[in-house]
């Protein structure tokens, strides 16, 4: 997997919060990615099971904290999923799920590697 | 990517606060941390909303920022949690949210927090915001603190109030304004309003009433009235006269009172024996008398009020009406005229005299000319206060039961048995006048001060006839007409003055009886004396003209003339009955 940093992410704000980090950057990387994979497997889960609001909820923080890492592309998958819990209708949300992984493997490789 | 100058994001706070920051999302909490440390603040974190609310109980912190959406409490609960807590303080909640809808940022605001921070964080918006709450924080704790300080410093003037009250109602209220011919309407507090109501018998049966209204209001317009007060009740028991009293307080005012000070005023002598009503006004509106037939009439101030002229500008002169049994003498501050209706237009004479012409009976008119007053301001607060005092002329009699009761009061403590001789001369006789202070000796003797006017009244004849017609000569055939009559006072004045020798002495002896006591005056001069028939039995007869003897006689047991006739002695036989 691979792709632009530039299509995924708001670069100028990503340098802002590694200058405001600085050593604790690498900790936040960490710490953004394992809260997510925990989050990711658990929206598996919640669409599996059709439980809208949980997936409304949890959706929404996935796109605030993927937001705050200034993960733009991450965080409007994950706003399409919290819209669909709060609409009732998770129909569509399995193929959305699949973008939101995808999106976030890129991510993590842009975090880990590419910055 | 140019790196922003670190300088301008990193500004120096002028105040490190303890903030705490909520989030259960661990990246945005480390995240928010990191920048708000850096701000150079002390962080507590939470990771929901209960331990945020334990967080606000163990370390008070003096801001929060606070995610909207956690699990367990949220951060809308939370917020009404704390603000609870906080009670009177100011904790400001900053709520963190990456909802972007109006309802969702207007609930925030209606749990009790004072703004919202949106997701992805912009630092600079996040520092603008905690110094704009830090200001707010101050700003509110300066006026919590005012506001304690107030409600301390006015907690410390009340209770200041109250102890001064009772030292000055205990100096104030020892008169008589609650004998039975006096109506007063006073405020309680009247003192810090600066009006004041006075009243004291005079010793030979007459009451002074004083009204007085002192310009401004609290601590300043209340301290004039301790002296004025002390000195009027001071000089009135010892039979000091209206001009006396009022020559003494306002040089006394005079000199304490800054300038701007001063004290509006009527002060009253009314003569129950003489049915008389001498009075002094200065600066308070229209005294007014409401005769028994129903006629009205009004006197204006011609003086300005105390403590405004010098000694010897200052003038003492009085106006004299005659009180027949039943008028009431009516005097007041300007409280009264100035109250104003919804039309802000004043109550003034015109309200008093429609209050008069409605009256029908005089008994009643006090209450009706209060009730007036209330129902012409529509009963709103009082803008002044008003001070009203009615007097009545009345027979002496008619408060000799109010005032032997009060007499008797003061039986015991006195000296009962003793005798003095006190001799004046020249250079005394003719500045000092010694009756206030025998008078005040006398009213010692327990129980003998519900006789004071008698006892005044035969010092009073007995020195001026040692001084006019035994040491000056003057002959009192003079006093016959009225020309001679004003012959006879120049004569007084001149003789007086070129005097240089003779004297007056008094003789005083004072012993005690069952139920009251057995009084011995003898006053001496050193004239020539007259032929008074040396007949005991002459003592009673009505024969010395103009010597005032007559009176005297009616009050005494026994007149007689010793020696060539420049001795007199009476006896004033006593008992606590009267």
């Amino acid at each position: 997997m691979s792709g632009n940093p530039e299509d995924h992410f708001d670069l100028e704000s990503l340098d802002d919060l590694k200058d405001i980090m600085e050593e604790d950057f690498q900790m936040l990387l960490d710490t953004f990615i394992a809260d997510s994979e925990a989050k990711i497997v658990e929206i598996g889960n919640i669409i599996s099971g059709g439980d809208a609001e949980a997936l409304r909820q949890v959706a929404h923080s996935i796109k605030g904290s993927s937001g705050n890492v200034c993960a733009t592309s991450l965080s409007e998958v994950a706003r399409q999923l919290e819209a669909m819990g709060k609409d009732g209708d998770i129909s569509g949300a399995p193929e959305v799920y699949e973008a939101l992984k995808i999106e976030f493997a890129i991510s993590k490789d842009i975090l880990l590697n590419k910055i | 990517m140019d790196k922003k100058p670190e300088k301008e994001l990193v500004e120096t706070v002028d105040e490190t606060l303890r903030i705490l920051i909520a989030d259960d999302n661990d990246s945005d909490r480390l995240i928010l941390k990191t920048i708000v440390r850096k701000e150079g603040h002390t962080v507590y974190t939470a990771c929901d909303g209960q331990e945020a609310i334990d967080a606000f109980k163990k370390e008070s912190p003096d801001l929060i920022l606070l995610d909207a959406l956690m699990p367990n409490v949220d951060g809308f609960e939370a917020a009404r949690v704390i603000t609870e807590l906080a009670g009177d303080n100011l904790v400001p909640i900053i709520f963190l949210t990456s909802l972007k809808d109006a309802a969702s940022l207007a609930d925030c605001l209606a749990a009790g927090g004072h703004d919202f921070l949106s997701k992805p964080y912009n630092r600079i918006i996040l520092k603008a915001k905690i110094q704009a709450f830090a200001r707010m924080r101050r700003l509110h704790e300066t006026v919590q603190d005012q506001r304690d300080k107030i409600i301390k410093h006015h907690d410390h003037l009340i209770h200041e109030q109250e102890v001064a009250k009772v030292v000055f109602d205990n100096i104030a209220h020892s008169g008589c304004v609650d004998a039975p011919n006096i109506k007063h309407l006073l405020s309680p507090m009247a003192v810090f309003n600066g009006d004041l109501v006075l009243a004291a018998r005079k010793p030979n049966g007459g009451m002074f009433v004083f009204l007085g209204d002192f310009t401004g209001h609290g601590l300043p317009a209340a301290i004039g009235a301790m002296p004025v007060s002390e000195i009027f009740y001071g000089m009135a028991q010892k039979g000091f006269s209206l001009q006396d009293i009022l020559r003494e307080i306002n040089n006394k005012l005079k000199r304490i009172l800054p300038v701007g000070v001063f004290c509006c005023t009527c002060l009253v002598d009314f003569s129950f024996r003489n049915e008389t009503a001498e009075f002094w006004l200065g600066g308070l509106p229209d005294v007014f008398v409401h005769r028994k037939d129903g006629t009205l009439e009004n006197f204006c101030s011609q003086n300005l009020p105390l403590g405004v002229l010098g000694g010897d500008k200052f003038s003492t002169e009085t106006r004299v009406i005659p009180m027949a049994k039943g008028d009431r003498f009516y005097m007041w501050s300007d409280g009264i005229f100035e109250e104003v209706n919804e039309n802000d237009e004043m109550f003034a004479e015109e309200g008093v005299r429609k209050a008069f012409e409605a009256n029908k009976d005089p008994e009643k008119f006090f209450d009706e000319l209060i009730e007036a007053v209330a129902e012409y301001t529509n009963h709103a607060e009082q803008d002044d206060d008003h001070t009203i005092v009615e007097a009545s002329m009345v027979a002496e009699e008619d408060l000799g039961e109010y005032f032997s009761e009060r007499d008797s009061r003061s039986l015991v403590g006195g000296p009962p048995d003793w005798a003095l001789s006190y001799e004046l001369r020249p250079l005394t006789l003719k500045e000092f006048n010694p009756l206030p202070l025998l008078t005040h000796l006398l009213m010692e003797v327990p129980g003998l001060r519900q006789h004071s006017g008698k006892i005044y009244t035969i010092l009073a004849e007995l020195y001026s006839n040692a001084l006019e017609h035994g040491v000056l000569g003057l002959k009192s055939e003079l006093k016959a007409s009225p020309t001679g009559f004003a012959e006879y006072y120049g004569q007084r004045i001149s003789r007086l003055d070129a005097l240089d020798a003779g004297s007056v002495t008094f003789h005083l002896d004072h012993k005690p009886r069952e139920n009251g006591g057995r009084l011995t005056i003898r006053v001496q001069d050193t004239g020539p004396g007259f032929d008074h028939g040396d007949k005991d039995d002459n003592h009673k007869t009505a024969g010395y003209c103009g010597r005032g003897i007559p009176l005297i006689n009616t009050m005494c047991e026994s007149v007689r003339y010793l020696g060539n006739g420049n001795q007199v002695e009476v006896v004033f036989v006593w008992s606590f009955d009267g």
